[in-house]
């Protein structure tokens, strides 16, 4: 299963490696000959690229979602956990509408348009309201909101993992590396979307607005900017974004309805660490939390626990990005970079 | 059909006791805390380790305490710059963390498959053990609630309805709210722990499939729907919510649904009402008492 190792379920792929990383070295330590060793290291240099391409593919899981995270909160100042939800909705639209016979590209584009409006509908029924109390409240309102779409997941579509009915193509190899059409073609996907979004954001009068209503929603709306009309083609674009990431996790590997529970920490981990409201350093953020969780579980730590190959289980992988969260809100709240917002 | 009764009732009163201690924090004092499970996990995994080690149950109860009293500390130390919103998601993460080193230190926890075989309390009176337990849940219910009551009456509590209604004008009359947060997470985590320590030793076993988050967010939609800020009102949640969960199997096999729908059902149970309250009651069924005759 080519395609599936790093797929939605990343950690289940992650596993493969350690033992990987293992048995080449007892091999040479058997044979105990230089032709062995020398393998051994061929193996490591192997890895390294495998390893920069591996931590590239999760940041694009990540990024996706944590941009749109980011972004949402800019303009309506709360964590809205819900879009990681939304990001499994439009895997789940998207493969329904590819199973009815359209071509990937248009049932991508449908899901998406679909899950940005339905953002918006949840936007202005349930976290316009909530908001007028309290953002904790918004919080807890978009964790009530997770967990019956979750629900609804589970009648419409049970317990078991779906997968696109698409081609396997065997893997290339590019320096080494495992590389697969699909992760390719995530690869460009993601680029392209982000790319767009920083489009609208920093060149589009559009934008302007945008950037002005999250540095102070009061004086934009002085300035004649429809702060509500703006907000909501936010949380649109955030729609789409997530729908978006959902999709391209769910073509490299499956979707299933604890997708977005299992994505929530790390992507939150993420945005927080970009800044939120920061869109773009999001993609940072992404990219630090990727290495750390593929360091994590690839690293030979046998050296400090007085053995000689120890490797943590592939279910550590999470807790290096939790940990990471934990220490930046302890430390540095607003993130890597400074933001636009400063609420902490 | 009476036998389940009873442990359903046993298990609302414990959760009744988690809900207060939420209530403590989250209704008083405005700390959102995702991270509760955490702390009743100190109590269980207390209860565990005496049992591994083969101390007397009773010394369980003290290591799970003084586990929740460091878990308190680091939370309330992460709360010293963060707003609450941050805060919940810190602690969600500080209780994901812990729940899967759990999971993976096998010779420490048992692992996955966790610890059993804790003594029963009150085994030696089968098998009409299950009233007595009750009653001492109960007992323990009506304690907490009365020690609840006492601290949201006294002048400290006066001080953390203050740091939730409006920190900085606390801050600016003296109050140290650090201290307050400190306290009360302390006095709260205690009290989580302590269910904890009973739970584990009324399913005679621990696992870390008990610290699953959407526990912590179960023990929230009873605050919410029973009223947030009201002791009285969160207990009444926890009783209904307990029930609610409790029956939905029974609903299922009557009307012959899927297997999926129990799932399905709880999670709309908990997802469902917790925003239904939120926008249309978001005082819940027994709204806070502000002032009162008494002039507290």
């Amino acid at each position: 299963m080519p395609d599936r190792d790093r797929g939605g379920h990343f950690y289940s792929g992650l596993q493969h490696r350690p033992i990987a990383g293992c048995t080449t070295p007892s091999l040479s330590h058997n044979a105990g000959s230089s032709a062995a060793a020398s393998a051994g290291i061929a193996q490591t240099e192997k890895s390294m690229f495998q390893f920069l391409f591996d931590v590239l593919i999760r940041s694009v899981d990540l990024a996706l979602i944590a941009v749109a995270l980011s972004a949402v909160y800019s303009l309506i100042k709360f964590p809205n956990v819900a879009l990681v939800q939304y990001a499994v909705v439009g895997a789940f639209v998207a493969m329904s509408l590819h199973a009815a016979g359209l071509p990937l590209l248009v049932a991508g584009f449908a899901s998406a348009l679909f899950v940005g409006l339905l953002a918006v509908v949840f936007n202005i029924l349930i976290f316009e309201r909530l908001l007028k109390s309290d953002s904790a409240i918004a919080l807890i309102g978009s964790l009530a909101l997770s967990m019956i779409l979750s629900a609804v997941f589970l009648l419409a579509y049970g317990p078991t993992a779906y997968r696109f009915k698409l081609q396997v193509s065997p893997a290339m190899r590019i320096l080494g590396a495992r590389i697969t059409d699909h992760q390719v073609t995530t690869l460009v996907l993601t680029t392209v979307a982000l790319g767009l979004f920083a489009l609208i954001l920093f060149r589009t009068s559009l934008g302007r607005e945008m950037r002005a209503t999250a540095t102070n929603g009061v004086l934009a709306a002085a300035t004649g900017i429809d702060t509500r009309r703006v907000t909501n083609i936010v949380v649109f674009l955030s729609g789409m974004l997530a729908a978006l990431g959902g999709i391209t996790l769910a073509m490299r590997g499956s979707v299933s309805i604890d997708l977005g529970t299992n994505m929530m920490l790390p992507v939150f981990a993420a945005a927080i660490l970009g800044g939120l409201g920061n869109a773009l350093g999001a993609v940072v953020g992404a990219i630090v939390i990727a290495a750390a969780e593929t360091v994590i579980t690839n690293t030979n730590i046998g050296p400090f626990i007085g053995e000689d190959f120890y490797f943590l289980p592939a279910s550590y992988a999470p807790v290096a990005s939790f940990a990471i969260l934990v220490v930046f809100l302890l430390f540095r709240p607003r993130g890597l970079f400074t933001s636009e917002v400063n609420r902490v | 059909m009476f036998d389940f009764f009873i442990h359903v009732a046993s298990i609302a009163c414990l959760y009744g006791v988690l809900a207060l201690s939420l209530n403590l924090q989250a209704g008083f004092t405005g700390l959102v805390n995702f991270g509760l499970i955490a702390l009743f996990g100190c109590g269980t995994y207390g209860a565990a380790l005496a049992s591994g080690m083969g101390w007397h149950p009773l010394a369980g109860l003290p290591a799970g305490l003084a586990m929740a009293a460091l878990l308190a500390l680091f939370y309330a130390r992460l709360g010293r710059k963060l707003s609450s919103d941050y805060w919940g998601i810190a602690t969600l993460s500080i209780a994901e963390i812990l729940r899967i080193s759990i999971t993976n230190e096998q010779a420490l926890t048992g692992g996955a498959q966790g610890i059993s075989g804790l003594p029963l309390l009150f085994a030696d009176l089968k098998p009409y053990d299950g009233v007595p337990r009750l009653a001492l849940y109960a007992l323990v219910l009506v304690l907490a609630w009365f020690i609840c009551q006492r601290i949201v009456k006294s002048a400290f509590g006066l001080a953390m309805k203050l740091m939730r209604e409006e920190p900085q004008l606390a801050r600016s009359l003296g109050y140290d709210l650090d201290a307050i947060r400190r306290t009360v997470m302390l006095i709260s985590g205690a009290i989580a722990a302590f269910a904890g320590f009973l739970y584990a030793h009324y399913l005679t076993f621990v696992g870390p499939d008990q610290l699953m988050s959407p526990e912590t967010f179960l023990i929230w939609s009873m605050v919410i729907i029973g009223g947030i800020g009201n002791n009285w009102g969160v207990v009444a949640g926890a009783i209904v919510m307990q029930f609610a969960m409790a029956y939905v199997p029974f609903v299922k096999d009557a009307l012959d649904l899927p297997t999926d729908f129990v799932a399905a059902a709880r999670l709309v149970i908990v997802g469902g009402g917790l925003l239904a309250f939120l926008l249309w009651r978001p005082k819940g069924l027994f709204p806070e008492k502000v002032g009162g005759s008494r002039g507290r």
